[in-house]
């Protein structure tokens, strides 16, 4: 009965719809076993659907009741036999029809609504599923390509940042040729006007020379020596003998400065290198300061306390243009003679170098963003913006950290932190 | 969905009692079985139930014939009101005729009877509804209890929708008949539109609602029939 289900809650139903033969047949048959010739179940248009017995032996007319379904009448109960005694078995069977009828459209009923929602339930399941599904999919694929997406500007990033250090670096270097054309050419200056006097120096002791050749020849020994004494003082043997010492000296001086200078520079190249070495930080300091020092204003007075610290393994390049960018922004900012105060010291954090000026300090608003890249307090065109972020990336490479803070007595100070190496 | 069978001159018309949960639905049914005449009506039949909770629904048919002889036969569900038998709600909510939506007058339920009022149109959409062209009718229940919302309030909630809106105490029946009677003339003119009662069958919209609410005989004199709402 309930294979065929309707799935409209509450449609209309039919006699056949709610009982079935097996249900009803043994019902009729306990009529006649209790004495009625014969009973059947007619439907509304009064054709017989189940019968037990015969109909109408002795004439008398049957009982009828009728079988109503939700109060309407779907069918008629007909009972046969001896009015007296098939009466009550009538109306026992009516009563047990009826109750049939509604319980099992109760339960047809309470059926089709269960199966019903059970059905709507799974089909918002199977599309709620699907629909969580198609959206975890877009999100997968969102997120594949936009891992994808985030790589690619990494890189760009990461190419641009290179890209920007490199520059950096150029600017450092194009400030330091700068520099050190001003310091070569101090020496070379009074090294080519030393050689410009030494040339003409040997021109007249040549002069002399060829004197002596001459009158060696036939004249003799008196009027030899008088002439001699007499070139001697024309030529200015005295000064010329006297000078060129100091001058052979200050060249050789100039040379030195010129080889120290130099060997200063070699500091600086190899940038790109992994070249390392057993630094001593002060050293590095020095030769930084010495390429800076046609940089340096008239007047500029540097304190140095210094005690004797471990040595650093790192690139001594990287060192030197650390240094210098440092040296460099303190020389930038000076508005008065200006004064440096270098000084180190160890402790349980490592090694610590500070570099401090007599500036103006660093402005407190901008002090978190000093380190960022592009940062700068300058004009347009004047700064990189990327001199204290690349002092930040070498000492970061190293493992360190980079500090800045206005000190008490006015001025900026700039303190590197190493970690102690084995 | 108007289920008319033009051969067996039979018409099955379902009307919903809509609304949140213990607002009264099934209590609205009860008293129009209690109500009613018997020769009009069917009994009342009550699907399983939980204490006293609606689980799966209430059944209350209504039968009444044409001139014509058409035989037509409306059947008054109630839905479970509770959040938790939405689907349940859905399936009794297919194929409506005509929708009472029964809201419970306690300003503490008001939150209750909006929420319940958005399911009311969410499902009539799901099950193919249109809610502008089913007849609805509200009901503002329970008004004799304290701490309900204000008539004033009812009204210019309701009053620009064009909603008829009546106010009801089911428990002991006030406002019952006029709410169905309410439902059953918007009902008629739907119908109507569709197969024509009064020209085709000769049954005419006072008609089609006194067949309905023929009141229980031995008690006539005590129910008011006349139109218009509970004062």
């Amino acid at each position: 009965m309930n294979q065929d289900i309707e799935f409209i809650v509450g449609s209309e139903r039919r006699l056949l719809d709610l009982i079935g033969r097996d249900e009803i047949i043994p019902l009729l048959a306990a009529a006649v076993r209790s004495g009625a010739s014969g009973a059947s179940v007619l439907d509304d248009a009064g054709e017989a659907l189940w019968q037990d017995g015969a109909d109408e032996i002795d004439g008398s007319s049957p009982q009828r009741r009728s079988l109503r379904l939700e109060g309407e009448p779907v069918g008629t109960l007909q009972v046969s036999g001896e009015p007296g005694l098939v009466r009550p078995i009538t109306d026992l069977l009516h009563e047990v029809i009826q109750i049939l009828m509604t319980n099992n459209l109760k339960r047809m009923l309470t059926t089709e609504i269960h199966t019903q929602v059970v059905r709507q339930s799974y089909e918002e399941l199977l599309e709620s599923h699907q629909s969580l599904e198609r959206s975890e999919r877009k999100y997968r694929e969102l997120s594949q390509s936009l891992d994808a997406q985030v790589k690619e500007r990494t890189r760009e990033l990461q190419l641009v940042h290179a890209k920007l250090l490199q520059q950096e670096k150029m600017a450092a270097v194009g400030q330091l040729a700068a520099g050190v054309a001003h310091e070569l050419n101090t020496p070379l200056g009074f090294i080519a006007s030393n050689l410009h006097s030494l040339g003409k120096y040997v021109s007249r002791l040549t002069a002399l020379l060829l004197r002596i050749r001459e009158q060696a020849g036939g004249k003799s020994g008196a009027l030899c020596a008088l002439d001699l004494e007499e070139q001697w003082r024309v030529q200015k043997l005295d000064f010329i003998l006297e000078d060129i010492p100091e001058l052979i000296e200050q060249s050789c001086d100039g040379a030195k400065r010129v080889q120290r200078i130099v060997e200063d520079l070699k500091g600086f190249s190899n940038l790109d290198g992994a070249t390392l070495a057993e630094l001593e930080l002060e050293q590095e300091l020095e030769r930084a300061l010495r390429v800076l020092s046609g940089k340096l204003p008239e007047g500029t007075r540097i304190h140095r306390n210094f005690e004797p610290l471990a040595l650093v393994n790192a690139n001594p390049a990287l060192i030197s243009q650390l240094f210098f960018n440092l040296i460099s922004n303190a020389i930038w900012v000076s508005d008065k003679p200006l004064v440096l105060s270098f000084r180190n010291w160890t402790d349980a954090a490592g090694l610590h170098l500070s570099i401090a000026d007599n500036g103006p300090g660093i402005d407190p608003a901008i002090l978190p963003r000093i380190f960022d890249p592009f940062f700068t307090t300058r004009d347009v065109g004047e700064g990189t913006g990327m001199g204290l972020t690349v002092a930040y990336d070498i000492v970061h490479s190293l493992g360190g950290i980079l500090s800045a803070y206005n000190v008490q007595s006015g001025g900026a100070c700039f303190e590197l932190c190493l970690p102690p190496q084995e | 969905m108007i289920e008319y069978d033009e051969f067996e001159k039979r018409l099955v018309l379902k009307v919903v009692y809509y609304g949140p949960a213990l607002s009264g639905k099934t209590t609205n049914l009860l008293r129009l079985h209690e109500l009613l005449a018997r020769e009009q009506r069917g009994d009342l039949m009550v699907l399983d139930t939980k204490d006293d909770r609606t689980i799966y629904f209430d059944l209350l048919p209504f039968f009444l014939q044409a001139p014509s002889g058409l035989k037509i036969k409306l059947k008054a569900y109630t839905v479970p009101g509770q959040v938790r038998h939405d689907a349940t709600r859905k399936a009794v909510l297919q194929r409506a005729d005509g929708v009472v939506f029964v809201a419970d007058s306690q300003l503490k339920e008001t939150t209750n009877n909006v929420e319940s009022f958005q399911n009311l149109e969410r499902n009539l959409k799901m099950v193919g509804l249109s809610f502008d062209s089913t007849p609805l009718v509200i009901q503002y229940n329970k008004r004799d209890l304290p701490g309900i919302v204000s008539t004033e309030d009812i009204d210019r909630v309701w009053g620009e929708t064009g909603i008829p809106v009546h106010r009801a105490c089911a428990l002991d029946g006030g406002g019952v008949l006029e709410t169905f009677r309410a439902l059953l003339g918007r009902l008629y003119l739907g119908v109507d539109e569709k197969i024509s009662l009064e020209s085709d069958h000769g049954l005419s919209r006072e008609d089609f609602i006194a067949q309905i609410l023929r009141p229980a005989s031995g008690d006539s004199g005590e129910i008011d029939l006349r139109e218009g709402g509970l004062e």
